[in-house]
């Protein structure tokens, strides 16, 4: 979070070289390394979008698959029903992902912490019954197969690898330059000090929109991610602990918004249930064991470090 | 059929389950209010652990895990249930004192290990968890009144005045009561902050267990079934204002007709969705009630 | 002429809280091309009423305006879009934000770059920084903190923290320009400084009020003072009439242990 302007400029450029080596790697790797994969994009453009909210709102969401069910049955529901492929879903997705954000928003404009995050979790319990009651339009527990290709004539299981690339690389992006602009600066000000933000032009109630309809969008373009990388569209993908799990994966990328940080989160959301998926019970646990490992460590690291440093100094 | 038979026939009922349900749900809300209240920290793993514990008494009366009486099953999963809140609140203690939400975060991860572990022990059955509740049932001006409602209604009364007695008349209650007033304050008069958060968190937990049994025989128990349930006890802890435990009582028994009432009248599918506008209206029409923060401007 | 008709003026504010009277139904008149020190003891009502005059408390009584308008009803950041401005108590910085970052939201209002090139790389985005920053570092060397720009807030010393606020607060060219306790943490030759871009700013088109605790700055750098006591002005004028008032030398020698 604290990265001085020439951090940010090296950082952006230390990010290429993780790039380049996944744009290689189907090339290496076998086909269903590259589908997971594929998913792990998408995923950590999710931990993204949480983490977004936490760094420029200061706020916690437990209930990101509402966005991300929002943009993956956009594309799902345009793909199976009409044929419509990803140039004009995503799009959309987009679109609806931020006005659903900004609707969220405002009823919620003045709820702050736990306040919302409460909220938000009401949020994620509403979205499986939702999905599965439209199931007119979504599939209902079947779900929606995509299957219009991006790019005619390229081998889908690439173009599902390569879009998941693409669009993680393009928001990654966005949000790094997001970070310098003016909307970016003084909604970091109006985290920390909202009075100082009032005093300089910028409305709470605005910062708090603004903020959710970006985060909104961005969980909704990871949905539309997930629903072509993935292929399927199904309400399985978007319960209740699939929301606290992104949040997991937000944590333990400790909220950060760079390309590696957030392949990280995305990393642990998607891989842990594919390595433990023998064994399913121990998902939740090693998930709640990573997610209090992290905040514990979060919390003693500063103290060890300063610590040792002390006994170096004395020595 | 008349007006007034709709009325005796559907309304009444439905008011009167509801009402039954709603202090269940209010157990529940009182123990997470309870925490709130001192620690500032919401305890999203209260529905996991209450599920682990109402899943312990299973195992432990059954004969999955021993065969003990059903009093003693109580008893042990009681115990059980105390541990467990003496364990959760030592690893996230130092937490508490520098961010509510990071220690809010946390819990949702003890929450995780509590239904994982549930799973491990138990499986993902159903199974099917009998207590010896009074099993006779009665009319009253056409009112359908069982002998469960009235366990349910005895014992909420009791477990709830108990509760209100111990803060209005013991040592510690006052401290509870002083330290969420103003924990600075307390702390500065010599009041233990710790000792005062155990409290909560050891008191929250019995009430979890309480609630988490007597909601069993209402349906079956699954690993989904406790935690389910203590969302219904989020939102009426949200309508009551998240830091009145008289008004997380009257939440508790808002939301079980208010839900009654939507499932008959309306739509039982749309459960959840019925209760994020509940909590999304609430929190707008009485912000005050729910947010401190919301009447003086900090500068 | 113009320092009357730019006056930022209060008549009658009163604000209470549950029953405690605040202010007691205040009237004041800061002009332009003065700098005004608003005194008194600790909580004799300063803050206060800093936060009416920028919209952040809501007086029940009284009103305010500026230049002949009137404020009453306005939101702090519409307040703010009038070029009424003001620094705090308590340094308020983005501590995510380099100092010439945080400088730089001084004069964001006056920008309207759009939410394209908030996220693309666009002309318009990055044109609108260049200028918002060229315009912070401006004002940065002349407080004398051009060396400071790229550091963040939590690397400087808290009299220089202090410093970089009041450069957010003149960035955007305010109107009305107030300062809550500017020199407070300051060293000596920090608040020589201070002193020297305070007169440097007294135009004949600002307002700038001043609340201090610091005698000699005040004493030496205002043009009128306002002597504030439970809510309630004790004397008005002149630095050279204020010091000889004796209300006003009762009420400083009788709270040495607030200071």
């Amino acid at each position: 979070m604290t990265q001085r302007l020439q951090d940010i400029a090296a950082s952006s450029i230390a990010s290429w070289i993780p790039v380049a080596i996944l744009a290689a790697l189907p090339f290496i790797v076998g086909g269903s390394w590259t589908f997971t994969l594929g998913l792990c994009f998408a995923n950590s453009i999710g931990v993204l979008a949480v983490s977004f909210l936490v760094r420029y709102g200061g706020e916690v969401s437990i209930g990101h698959t509402f966005f991300t069910a929002l943009g993956a049955y956009a594309v799902g529901v345009l793909d199976t029903r009409f044929g419509v492929s990803l140039w004009a879903s995503v799009p959309l997705a987009l679109l609806l992902g931020v006005s659903l954000g900004i609707a969220f928003a405002w009823p919620s404009r003045n709820l702050h912490g736990i306040y919302l995050a409460v909220t938000t979790l009401a949020l994620a319990l509403a979205v499986p019954e939702m999905i599965n009651n439209l199931d007119w339009i979504t599939g209902g527990y079947e779900g929606l197969y995509v299957s219009t290709p991006l790019v005619p004539g390229v081998e889908m299981g690439l173009q599902r690898y390569y879009l998941g690339l693409a669009m993680l690389v393009a928001v990654a992006a966005a949000v790094a330059r997001f970070r310098l602009s003016r909307q970016g600066m003084t909604l970091l000000l109006a985290k920390t000090h909202p009075a100082a933000a009032d005093a300089f032009g910028t409305r709470r109630v605005w910062a708090r929109i603004a903020v959710m309809g970006i985060s909104g969008g961005i969980g909704a373009l990871c949905g539309a991610t997930l629903a072509f990388s993935g292929s399927t569209v199904s309400p399985g993908g978007f319960t209740f602990w699939q929301a606290i799990f992104l949040l997991v994966g937000s944590v333990v990328s400790f909220y950060g918004l760079s390309l590696v940080r957030v392949l990280i989160g995305g990393a642990f959301v998607t891989l842990v249930p594919q390595l433990l998926s023998a064994s399913g019970a121990w998902i939740p646990v090693f998930y709640g064991l990573s997610l209090l490992g992290m905040i514990l460590l979060g919390h003693y690291l500063p103290r060890i470090q300063k610590t040792l440093a002390r006994r170096k100094g004395g020595a | 059929m008349t007006f007034w038979d709709t009325l005796l026939y559907d309304l009444f009922p439905l008011i009167w389950s509801g009402m039954i349900t709603g202090c269940l749900y209010a157990l529940g809300a009182l123990g997470l209010v309870m925490i709130f209240k001192c620690s500032k920290v919401v305890n999203f793993s209260h529905g996991n652990v209450a599920g682990l514990t109402a899943f312990l008494v299973y195992g432990l009366s059954s004969g999955v895990l021993l065969s003990l009486s059903w009093g003693a099953a109580v008893i042990v999963a009681l115990l059980c249930a105390v541990a467990i809140a003496f364990l959760i609140y030592a690893i996230i203690s130092p937490l508490v004192f520098e961010s509510d939400l990071t220690s809010t975060i946390a819990t949702l991860g003890f929450g995780l290990i509590a239904q994982g572990v549930t799973l491990l022990l138990f499986g993902a059955d159903i199974v099917a968890l009998d207590l010896p509740i009074p099993r006779f049932a009665f009319s009253v001006f056409g009112l359908l009144v069982t002998g469960y409602d009235l366990t349910v209604l005895a014992v909420a009364v009791v477990t709830i005045g108990a509760l209100f007695i111990v803060i209005d008349y013991t040592k510690l209650g006052i401290a509870f009561r002083a330290i969420s007033e103003n924990p600075f304050a307390a702390e500065v008069c010599g009041l233990n902050l710790r000792s005062v958060h155990l409290f909560a968190w050891v008191t929250a937990a019995i009430l979890g267990v309480i609630g988490a049994l007597l909601i069993v025989p209402t349906t079956f128990l699954s690993v989904t079934t406790v935690a389910t349930f203590m969302l219904q006890a989020f939102a009426a802890a949200v309508i009551g204002g998240f830091a009145s435990l008289p008004g997380s009582l009257v939440g508790g028994i808002l939301i079980g007709v208010l839900m009654n009432l939507f499932t008959f009248y309306v739509s039982p599918e749309f459960s959840s969705t019925f209760l994020l506008g509940i909590i999304l209206l609430a929190l707008n029409i009485f912000p005050n009630g729910v947010l401190q923060r919301v009447g003086g401007s900090r500068v | 002429m113009d320092q009357v008709t730019n006056a930022l003026r209060g008549d009658g504010i009163a604000l209470s809280f549950g029953g405690i009277k605040v202010l007691k139904g205040l009237d004041v008149e800061f002009r332009a091309g003065e700098i005004t020190g608003l005194i008194g003891p600790n909580g004799a009502g300063k803050t206060s009423l800093f936060n009416c005059l920028t919209g952040a408390y809501r007086p029940q009584h009284g009103s305010i305006t500026y230049a002949g308008t009137s404020l009453d009803g306005l939101p702090p950041a519409a307040r703010a879009g009038k070029g009424i401005v003001r620094s705090f108590q308590h340094v308020a910085l983005c501590p995510d934000l380099s100092v010439r970052e945080n400088v730089m939201i001084g004069v964001a209002r006056n920008y309207s770059a759009g939410w394209a090139s908030a996220f693309l790389p666009l002309s318009a985005g990055r044109k609108e920084r260049q200028d918002m920053a060229a315009a912070a570092d401006r004002v940065l060397a002349d407080l004398g903190l051009a060396d400071s720009a790229d550091l963040l807030p939590s690397e400087l010393p808290p009299g220089t923290q202090r410093l970089v606020e009041i450069a957010r607060a003149i960035v955007g060219k305010p109107s009305v320009l107030l300062l809550d306790e500017p020199a407070a943490g300051l060293n000596n030759s920090e608040t020589r400084d201070l002193m020297k871009v305070l007169r440097k700013l007294a135009s004949t088109d600002l307002v700038l009020v001043v609340v201090e605790h610091d005698m000699d700055l005040v004493m030496s750098i205002c043009d009128r003072i306002y002597v504030l006591n439970f809510g309630e002005f004790v004397a008005v004028g002149t630095p050279e009439e204020v010091r000889g008032n004796e209300d006003v030398v009762r009420i400083y020698l009788g709270s040495d242990d607030d200071e």
